[in-house]
């Protein structure tokens, strides 16, 4: 727990550091994208890692934040500093009324729903041209504003700070332990008192929320939002991020977040074979690394045996 | 306190009735459990015990009868309220949370009095961190009481059988239960050790728990841990008493053992 929270401070310092070092615009870039990227499957894994339900209509939160913020931009002339929070309200909504049915349902279930509300979004977005102006999409959002990447930066990590500031304080706090019992063992949560829906419901709302941030940060920092926000491929790289680095912890999807970003763009040169080989990288880690790189690292510490708790959710406290 | 309220015994089960399509599991079955009192809840297997656990933690609905406990109708509430009200159970097949440590174990069970606002988990004041303090404290205490200090720290997973049998009731000590039930507890014990839990569990009565019902195969465990015991035989009450009674009880040897031993 501390030597997480240590971590992630330590990575967030660094980051913060990064414009001292590098002016290289294409390297502000990546790191605007990493840290992006790390916000964004830090909210999938309160699902994925915490609930233990595999939502694959995550980009619906993403989404609905991007085309929030654009449309406050474009249309009414918000700021950044209001358009990315009302982002992030507008999804956490979403969140709760795609949650109030697709919580319902467990399993395979729960999968197929979230991925049809991700698909429905997409489709509304393509048709409703009106509002979204369909395959076009918004451009232009916050134009005139920022263009100095060190100052996206300093924004994505403020976002950081908050996502991960949020996400620490429920997972480690008696709801995060809840939501790990309904992840564990459904009977045995019911039986000691834990709501599962109630409980399931709080982190699929904030990971809705962070997600919602961070689309709404996307579409200031990209300056466009079409309908490929909902795409399932952009849901597939945060998917991979996640497991790659190991759901259930708060560093595992920062990892892979950094991982994914930099292997996308160093094996762009790939062009179509990017995607087979990300296949292939995520069936080895399906097959070898179940629990991703932390948890691979978690299982090295306590074989050593100066691990205390490879369980990624309760601290081990030494009184 | 009316003289009525010093009567009304902690759990009253009346008329349960559970029919799965065509098959009656259990037919007007009807007991209570006072304060300060262990139950037994015993039968051949398929009697229906673990029915009546289902049906009196809301993990089934009786398809009729009611359930009281402290005087409310809980019928058909939801599991998670039921435990709310201080009506704990534990499962046959042995249930915890495989990849968690014990002491976690024991701490999640502490959700009820850790419950709080979104906003105090997100700005958790001093409130939030005494009572987080206080149910480590307890977790604590609670893995000590059951015996496992020494397993502390081991994933659930790599526990023995006997250890897990003593951590799912660490984990249900822990939400604080007036009323435990326990389904099987002493499975996979071997007779010594059944007697230890016996002993282990008698010293709950008063301290951890109010009162204890219990759903168990080991005769010696049960008879020298009840004051009371129910028998089911296919769904329905065979007899009721105490232990020396069941034990003298003709119908209740037929049940087990067959009209010849009777």
């Amino acid at each position: 727990m501390t030597l997480e929270r240590n971590i992630l401070l330590a990575l967030g310092v660094l980051a913060a550091l990064l414009p001292f070092a590098v002016t290289d615009q294409y390297v502000l870039h990546l790191a605007v994208m990493a840290i992006f990227y790390a916000i964004l499957a830090n909210s999938l894994n309160l699902v994925v890692g915490y609930v233990g339900e595999f939502s694959l209509g995550h980009t619906a939160f993403l989404g609905t934040g991007a085309y929030t913020a654009a449309l406050l931009s474009v249309n009414a002339g918000w700021p950044m500093w209001a358009a990315v929070p009302a982002a992030g309200v507008v999804a956490a909504l979403f969140g709760l009324a795609i949650g109030a049915i697709t919580l319902r349902l467990q399993g395979p279930y729960f999968v197929i729903v979230t991925l049809s509300f991700a698909e429905v979004l997409r489709i509304v977005a393509n048709n409703w041209i009106g509002l979204t102006n369909g395959p076009m999409g918004l451009a232009g959002v916050g134009q005139g504003g920022i263009a100095d990447k060190t100052v996206f930066l300093a924004i994505v990590l403020g976002l950081a700070a908050v996502t991960f500031y949020l996400s620490y304080r429920f997972v480690y706090s008696n709801a995060g332990r809840a939501a790990v019992a309904v992840r564990e063992n459904r009977y045995v949560a019911q039986s000691i008192g834990v709501n599962p829906f109630g409980t399931a419901m709080q982190a699929f709302v904030l990971g809705a929320f962070l997600a919602g941030l961070a689309g709404g940060f996307y579409a200031f920092y990209i300056s466009f939002v079409g309908p490929e926000v909902f795409r399932f491929s952009f849901m597939a790289t945060i998917i991979i991020m996640v497991l790659m680095g190991g759901k259930g912890t708060l560093l595992g999807p920062v990892v892979g977040a950094v991982i994914v970003t930099l292997l996308e763009e160093y094996l762009r040169e790939l062009q179509e074979l990017r995607l087979s080989l990300f296949g292939l990288i995520v069936m080895a880690i399906v097959l070898f690394l179940p629990n991703g790189l932390m948890g691979f690292v978690a299982r090295r510490r306590e074989q050593r045996g100066d691990a205390p708790s490879l369980s990624p959710a309760i601290e081990e406290r030494t009184v | 306190m009316t003289a009525l309220r010093m009567t009304e015994p902690l759990l009253r089960a009346e008329n349960l009735t559970m029919r799965f399509g065509g098959i009656t599991a259990v037919k007007q079955v009807a007991f209570a459990v006072a304060p300060g009192e262990i139950v037994g809840l015993i039968g051949p297997n398929g009697a229906g015990k673990t029915t009546c656990f289902n049906m009196l933690t809301g993990f089934y609905a009786p398809t009729e009868g009611r359930v009281f406990f402290k005087g409310t109708d809980i019928t058909s509430h939801r599991p998670h309220a039921i435990a709310r009200l201080g009506l704990i159970r534990s499962f046959q097949k042995t249930n915890v949370m495989k990849r968690l440590t014990v002491f976690e174990n024991v701490l999640t069970g502490h959700y009820m009095e850790g419950r709080q606002s979104l906003l105090a988990t997100f700005f958790p004041g001093e409130k939030v961190r005494r009572a987080e303090r206080e149910a480590r404290e307890s977790a604590a205490a609670i893995v000590e009481t059951m015996g496992l200090s020494r397993r502390m720290n081991a994933p659930a997973h790599l526990l023995s059988c006997g250890e897990l049998r003593l951590l799912e009731v660490a984990v249900a000590l822990a939400a604080k239960p007036t009323l435990l039930m326990l389904d099987e507890p002493a499975a996979g014990l071997n007779s010594h050790e059944a007697m230890l839990f016996g002993e282990t569990l008698k010293t709950l009565i008063g301290k951890a728990v109010q009162s204890l019902l219990i759903v168990e195969h080991n005769m010696e465990l049960v008879m020298g841990v009840c004051d009371r015991i129910v028998v089911l035989n296919f769904g329905q009450m065979l007899a009721e008493g105490e232990p020396r009674e069941i034990l003298d009880n003709p119908k209740v040897a037929e049940a087990y053992l067959g009209k010849a031993a009777a």
